[in-house]
């Protein structure tokens, strides 16, 4: 049976436990929203000794599964003040898994300002001095640790912002080529690692026993067809791969949907500059890397190396929403700078979705001009030196607007609104205010029966069907977290109705159960329920699900606005 | 519903703004097929297929086209000063889904 690895970041003591009952069925986003419910008292500080962070592999995080290597790491939001899951990709989950470590929890907090890095082997752990790493940013931090423990260990790191314990502040990971592309971004999680003083993370599952599967057959076949529906699906078989997820920049700015100037209107008259299709021109021209994956065994490979001019390394992992945030969202064009902004956000720690819509809040409170990407870029590395200007940034759009007098902005739960704008896509509207992570796209992923059953029927710019499909997407989503499976799965299994089944079929033949597929759309409702509750005794009300006024704005082209109530919204928490 | 286009019946030829993206937009440039904000001159009662056709697009590179940023099927009567944008399967994320774009999408094939 796999354990729970509980390490004392204050004594700098650790024990393994086995699971109690009411953890031991869960993995990923469920074992993570469970513990945190259970042990974290909802109305702590999020940066003191009693916020715990939790790391958790997917259900199926370990085994052969096509894009399982997904890892959900939770705790208290120092940006939110509620519950938060932040998903990543990397190496940790997998070796997490394939070492029996069903959670790894950060405890307590030291009183010192003492530093430390924890490795975990197969068969030792050990809680190591680190003040030498004090100020290294991630990528050299991975570096250093894959000269000192080896190449393609797993390694999950903070950088300057979660040192200085900021509250967009994220956890850094390492990708299979060791840069630091992929991140626990959401939520200000790398702000909570900072306060227990913990830089860096390493997992080397070198001589780990062989991974066990009940009926391996079973599985191998059930992977086999899972493995060919992901890769024969247009979406993730193809689009991905050729254009990583920026080839939404041109579809969402098509449709009228993409933010721009602060969610002012729905098109960008550059966005063909920062699209996904000048992206990946630039990455051949440039001798980068237009598709790889953000773990082994990915198949959809929606990752990408990105060079510069001189054919140099800029940024890997270069997302749609980060795209958005520094592009549209602040009027910048150059998609370089948007690269080196990527970058310094990795580098730093820092969540790229939070600091680009910042960084927008900042030219509206007059602090640099619009558009200007030299100008963002100088801003953006004052986070990285302690400068108080960069502590003001690094607290995120809620913070920035306060201090800057801003009335425009943009976030709830103080968390900022990804690059979907709520008035044009109307079911990400009401995922942004109802999910219990703060505005945030992910929480509405996915894909359950009943979606399939009104996909065609959904009509953006109304009201209708739309909070009803935000609630399932959200149930399908936490799902697919608790399973430790890449979100793009979702393309598939919307096409396909056997998708869903094949995920159950791999879940029963590695654990030697009966479950069934609605029995994983009730996981997805607990999850939801626990974070709710969470929430809910952390104060949160219906007042809290609300967006800012500004989006009762007229938006352009299709100038609606965002007309839910109180009562329409909190019916998508009606479980 | 607000009237967001102008009326259907015009004098002769109209003109839209045509846009492709994702795989079609580099299969269009390699044929030298301007579909980057490009200007398209069409005639009285053109449809989206009929313009689709003209280009030569097939229907296996179409999963939608948007008219006016609403996604429209493909025997949608284009009027002057429409902007129309077509895309192949490959869109991401549940927007495919969110937009409209699933069902409709294959009405239009």
């Amino acid at each position: 049976m796999a354990h729970i690895l509980r390490i004392n970041t204050k004594e700098k003591r650790y024990s393994f436990e086995e699971p109690s009952p009411a953890f031991a069925a869960l993995g990923g986003r469920a074992l993570t929203s469970k513990m945190i419910l259970n042990e974290v008292p909802a109305t702590c500080h999020p940066l003191s000794s009693f916020n715990k962070l939790i790391f958790a592999p997917g259900l199926l995080s370990g085994s052969p599964a096509a894009n399982s290597g997904r890892l959900s790491v939770g705790a208290k939001s120092p940006l939110t003040g509620g519950i938060k899951e932040s998903n990543t990709g990397g190496l940790v989950s997998q070796k997490l898994a394939r070492l029996g470590i069903k959670a790894l929890v950060l405890e307590d907090k030291p009183e010192d300002d003492a530093y430390s890095i924890i490795v975990i082997k197969k068969d030792s752990v050990e809680i190591l001095p680190a003040d030498e790493y004090r100020g290294v940013c991630n990528g050299e931090m991975i570096e250093k640790l894959w000269e000192r423990f080896g190449k393609r260990v797993g390694v999950a790191s903070i950088g300057p912002a979660g040192e200085q314990r900021l509250t967009a502040a994220s956890i850094q990971f390492a990708d299979p080529k060791g840069h630091p592309g992929r991140a626990a971004g959401r939520g200000g999680l790398g702000a909570v690692m900072g306060s227990k003083k913990i830089k860096a993370i390493v997992v080397d599952d070198a001589g780990a026993d062989k991974f066990t599967l009940h009926d391996p057959e079973a599985f191998k076949t059930a992977n086999k067809k899972w493995a060919e529906l992901l890769m024969n699906h247009p979406v993730s078989g193809q689009g991905l791969p050729a254009f990583g997820t920026a080839i939404l920049v041109n579809l969402i700015n098509e449709a009228g949907a993409l933010p721009t100037k602060n969610f002012r209107s729905g098109r960008f008259e550059f966005a063909q500059d920062i699209s996904g299709e000048t992206m990946s021109a630039n990455i051949e021209k440039r001798g980068g890397i237009v598709s790889e994956g953000c773990h082994p065994g990915c198949v959809i490979r929606c990752s990408q190396v990105y060079n510069d001019k001189d054919n140099n390394y800029l940024t890997s992992g270069f997302e749609y929403e980060t795209i958005w945030a520094f592009g549209a969202h602040c009027l910048i064009k150059d998609l370089d700078d948007i690269a080196r902004m990527d970058r310094l956000c990795d580098e730093f720690g820092i969540d790229t979705i939070e600091t680009g819509v910042t960084i927008g809040i900042a030219m509206e409170g007059g602090l640099i001009p619009w558009g200007d990407g030299k100008a963002a870029i100088e801003l953006l590395k004052k986070v990285g030196t302690g400068d108080p200007l960069g502590k003001i940034i690094g607290n995120g759009a809620a913070f920035t607007g306060q201090a800057l007098g801003v009335d425009r902005v943009p976030v709830v739960k103080k968390q900022a609104l990804p690059a979907y704008d709520p008035r044009a896509v109307k079911a990400v509207g009401v995922t942004y205010a109802t999910t219990p992570m703060g505005a945030d796209h992910t929480a509405g992923y996915g894909v359950c029966q009943n979606v399939l059953s009104v996909g065609g029927t959904i009509d953006p710019l109304k009201k209708e069907n739309n909070v009803e499909i935000s609630k399932d997407l959200q149930i399908a989503t936490a799902a697919i977290d608790a399973a430790g499976l890449c979100l793009f799965v979702a393309f598939p299994v919307l096409d396909h109705a056997e998708g869903l089944q094949l995920i159950v079929d791999m879940l029963n033949a590695q654990y030697g159960l009966t479950l069934t597929t609605n029995d994983v759309v009730q996981l997805g409702i607990s999850i939801l329920k626990d974070e709710h509750e969470f929430n809910r005794q952390a104060g949160f009300t219906k007042k809290d699900d609300r967006l800012p006024d500004m989006f009762k704005e007229v938006f352009p082209p299709h100038n609606t606005t965002w007309d839910f109530t109180d009562d329409e919204l909190a019916k998508a928490r009606t479980f | 519903m607000t009237n967001w286009r102008k009326p259907e019946r015009f004098n002769g030829m109209g003109k839209l703004i045509f846009n492709a993206f994702s795989f079609l937009q580099k299969k269009l440039k390699e044929r030298n097929i301007p579909c980057v904000d490009a200007p398209f001159v069409f005639s009285e009662g053109q449809t989206v297929r009929d313009v689709l056709t003209a280009m030569t697009i097939c229907d296996e590179d179409i999963e939608g086209v948007f008219v006016n940023g609403k996604i429209a099927p493909a025997d949608t009567v284009l009027r002057d000063g429409d902007r129309m944008a077509a895309f192949p399967p490959g869109t991401p994320g549940p927007y495919r889904l969110l937009l409209g774009i699933v069902k409709r999408g294959k009405d239009s094939q």
